[in-house]
C-alpha cells in the first residue's frame, strides 16, 4: 500500500542532507551573505542559534555548494584530541600525511608552508564541544589567514547572553539563525512536501493551519518536523482504520493538530 | 504505533480543560457585570436625588436671593455631592489605567525591534560594505572593519567568554546525551563515544560508537573507537576482525593504521 499519508510522513524525518535543504527568503539572504564574506579576508565566521534551526542544515549545505569550486572541509563530529585534529586537518587540507604526535608548533609550520593560492575553508559543526585549549588555537590559525574557518555554535537560552556579548564585540563575523515566521514555515512545509511529489498533502497547509503549528512549534524546524511527522502518521492510522471520514482531510485538521502536539508532548495535557 | 483512541481521549481531556479558561472568564464577567448593573443603579437612585440641588444652583445664580434657602436649606445635598464626585473620579482612574496599558504595549514594540536587529544588521553589514546603505550602520561596519585587526588582543578574553559553557566534565556528557536524544546527531553521540573513552569507560565507549554506526556506517572515528573499546575490553579477536572487514570496504587508512598497531601489540 502506497499512502500519499505514510509518503507525506517520511518527509519529516529529522535528517540533515543537503539535497533536502529548502530555500527560504531570510535563510538565503543569509546564506549569500555568507558566501560573500567567505570570499573575503575576514578571519572567523560564526553561525549561532538555537536547537533546531537549521545550523547544520545551513553548513552541509554550504560544503555542498562550494566543494565543486573551491577547497572546502566539513567536520560534523568535534574532533576532540589536539593531535588528532591537526593531524586529520594536515591530511585533508594538505595532504600531508603524518604518523605520530603533531603539535600546534608543527602544525603551523605544515601551514605556512603552504603556496596559498587557495585559502581553504574549514566548517566545524558543534563547535561547542571543543575544549577552550583548542578553540583557541583555532582562532589563531585563522589570524594566519591560511585557513578560514566557519563555526557553528549550539546556543540554549541560558547561552543567549554570552553569544550576545560575543556578538558585539564584533572579533568574529556572527551571523544568526532563528526561528521561522509563519510565512516561512509555510513555504518550508508546502516545499518540502513538494519536493517529495506530496502535492494534495501540501495543499492541505492553508495560512490558518500553518498559525496553528506556528503556535504550537514557535517556527522551529525541528519541532515542526516532529508535529508534523506525528501527524501524517495520525492520519495514516485513520486511514488504515478506515477512518478517514471522521477527520477533516481537505486541510489539515486542528484535532489532528492538537493530537500530534499532545504525543510529542509540544502541547501538555 | 500510535494509539488513536488514548490520544483522542487525552485530547478530549484537554479540549475540556482549555474551555476553563474562558468559562472562568465567563463567569467572572457575568459576575461583574451584574455588580456594574447593580452598583449603577444604587446610585442612580443617588444621582437623581443629587440632580436637583446640582442644577439648582445653577438656575440660582440669575435669581441669587431667592433660591439662597433651597441651598442652604439642603445640607443633605452636600454630603450627597460627594457620592458624584467619586462617581466622576472614577472615570479619571480608568483614563489612567488606559495610559499604564499603553506603555507596555511599547515595550513590545521595542521588543519587536530589538529582536529584528540582528537579523537586519547582518544583512545591512554585507551589503554595506558593497553598496551604500542607511548611515548609521555603515559606520558601524567601518568601526568593525577597523576594530577587527586592532582587537587581536582584546580576542583572547572574549573567546573565553564563550568556553565557559563548552561542556568538559563527566556531568556535561548527560547534558550532550539529553540534546543527542533530541536530534539524533550522531556527531552527538559520537563525541559522547569520544568522551567516554578518555574517561576510561570503554563499556560506554563502545554503546555510543555502536549507536554512531547505527545512524551513519560511514563515520571512520566511529569505528576506530568502536575497535579500540574492544581491544580495551579485552575482546582483541572481534576488533581484528572488525577492523579488517571495514578496511576491505572502505579503505580507511586510519584504520589500517590501527590494526597495524594492535597487530604488534603496540595498542592494547
Ligand atoms: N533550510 C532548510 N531546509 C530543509 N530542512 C531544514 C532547513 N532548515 C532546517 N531544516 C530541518 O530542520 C531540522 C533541524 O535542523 P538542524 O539539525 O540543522 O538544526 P541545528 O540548528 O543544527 O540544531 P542543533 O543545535 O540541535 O544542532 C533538520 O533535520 C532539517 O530537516
Ligand atoms: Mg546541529
Amino acid at each position: 500500500m502506497n499512502s500519499i499519508f505514510v509518503n507525506s510522513k517520511d518527509v519529516f524525518l529529522d535528517i540533515v542532507n543537503a539535497k533536502d535543504y529548502i530555500q527560504l527568503d531570510r535563510v538565503s539572504t543569509i546564506y549569500q551573505a555568507l558566501k560573500n564574506s567567505i570570499k573575503k579576508p575576514l578571519k572567523m565566521i560564526l553561525l549561532y542559534g538555537k536547537p533546531g534551526t537549521g545550523k547544520s542544515m545551513f553548513l552541509n549545505k554550504l560544503h555542498k555548494d562550494l566543494s565543486s569550486s573551491q577547497k572546502v572541509y566539513l567536520y560534523q563530529t568535534p574532533i576532540l584530541d589536539e593531535s588528532e585534529f591537526y593531524k586529520t586537518l594536515a591530511q585533508d587540507l594538505f595532504e600531508t600525511k603524518y604518523s605520530g604526535e603533531l603539535n600546534f608548533t608543527q602544525f603551523m609550520k605544515i601551514v605556512k608552508s603552504q603556496d596559498n593560492e587557495e585559502i581553504p575553508v574549514v566548517l566545524l559543526d558543534e563547535a561547542q564541544l571543543y575544549s577552550e585549549v583548542l578553540m583557541e588555537k583555532i582562532r589563531l590559525l585563522s589570524d594566519t589567514r591560511t585557513v578560514k574557518f566557519v563555526i557553528t555554535l549550539h546556543k540554549t537560552e541560558k547561552e543567549d547572553i554570552i553569544a550576545k556579548e560575543h556578538f558585539q564585540t564584533r572579533i568574529w563575523e556572527t551571523i544568526e539563525l532563528e526561528n521561522a515566521s509563519s510565512g516561512e514555515l509555510k513555504i518550508y512545509i508546502q516545499k518540502k512536501l513538494m519536493k517529495a511529489n506530496c502535492f494534495d498533502s501540501a495543499n492541505m497547509f492553508t495560512n490558518k493551519s500553518v498559525n496553528k503549528i506556528h503556535k504550537i512549534t514557535n517556527g522551529n524546524y525541528r519541532d515542526t518536523n516532529k508535529l508534523l511527522y506525528t501527524l501524517f502518521d495520525l492520519y495514516a492510522a485513520y486511514e488504515r482504520n478506515q477512518q478517514l471520514s471522521s477527520v477533516k482531510t481537505d486541510q489539515v485538521s486542528n484535532k489532528l493538530i492538537e493530537m500530534s502536539a499532545i504525543h510529542t508532548g509540544l502541547i501538555h495535557a | 504505533m500510535l494509539n488513536i483512541v488514548d490520544l483522542e481521549k487525552r485530547w478530549f481531556i484537554y479540549k475540556l480543560k482549555s474551555y476553563i479558561p474562558h468559562l472562568s472568564i465567563l463567569i467572572s464577567l457575568i459576575v461583574i457585570i451584574s455588580i456594574f448593573l447593580a452598583f449603577s443603579r444604587a446610585s442612580q437612585d443617588i444621582s437623581q436625588l443629587t440632580i436637583t440641588p446640582t442644577v439648582a444652583p445653577i438656575i440660582v445664580k440669575k435669581e441669587t436671593l431667592p433660591v439662597k434657602e433651597p441651598v442652604q436649606a439642603t445640607p443633605k445635598a452636600v454630603v450627597k455631592i460627594e457620592p458624584v464626585e467619586v462617581l466622576k473620579q472614577e472615570p479619571q482612574l480608568l483614563h489612567d489605567n488606559n495610559r499604564v496599558k499603553l506603555s507596555p504595549s511599547l515595550g513590545f514594540m521595542r521588543k519587536m525591534q530589538g529582536s529584528v536587529q540582528p537579523y537586519y544588521k547582518n544583512d545591512l553589514e554585507y551589503k554595506g560594505q558593497v553598496q551604500e546603505q542607511a548611515p548609521a550602520p555603515i559606520t558601524e561596519v567601518v568601526e568593525q572593519e577597523v576594530i577587527v585587526p586592532l582587537s587581536t588582543l582584546e580576542a583572547e578574553p572574549e573567546v573565553k567568554k564563550i568556553s565557559i559553557k563548552r561542556q568538559n566534565t563527566q556531568n556535561d556528557i548527560y547534558e550532550i546525551i539529553a540534546r543527542f536524544k533530541k536530534n539524533n546527531n550522531p556527531a552527538l553521540s559520537l563525541f559522547v563515544a569520544k568522551k567516554y573513552y578518555e574517561l576510561e569507560d570503554y563499556q560506554q565507549a563502545y554503546n555510543y560508537a555502536l549507536i554512531t554506526n547505527k545512524i551513519n556506517k560511514e563515520i571512520e572515528s566511529s569505528w576506530i573507537i568502536f575497535t579500540k573499546s574492544l581491544v580495551k575490553l579485552g575482546k582483541r579477536d572481534k576488533a581484528i576482525t572488525t577492523l579488517e572487514q571495514y578496511i576491505k570496504q572502505s579503505h580507511s587508512s586510519g584504520a589500517r593504521i590501527l590494526l597495524d598497531e594492535i597487530y604488534a601489540g603496540k595498542f592494547k
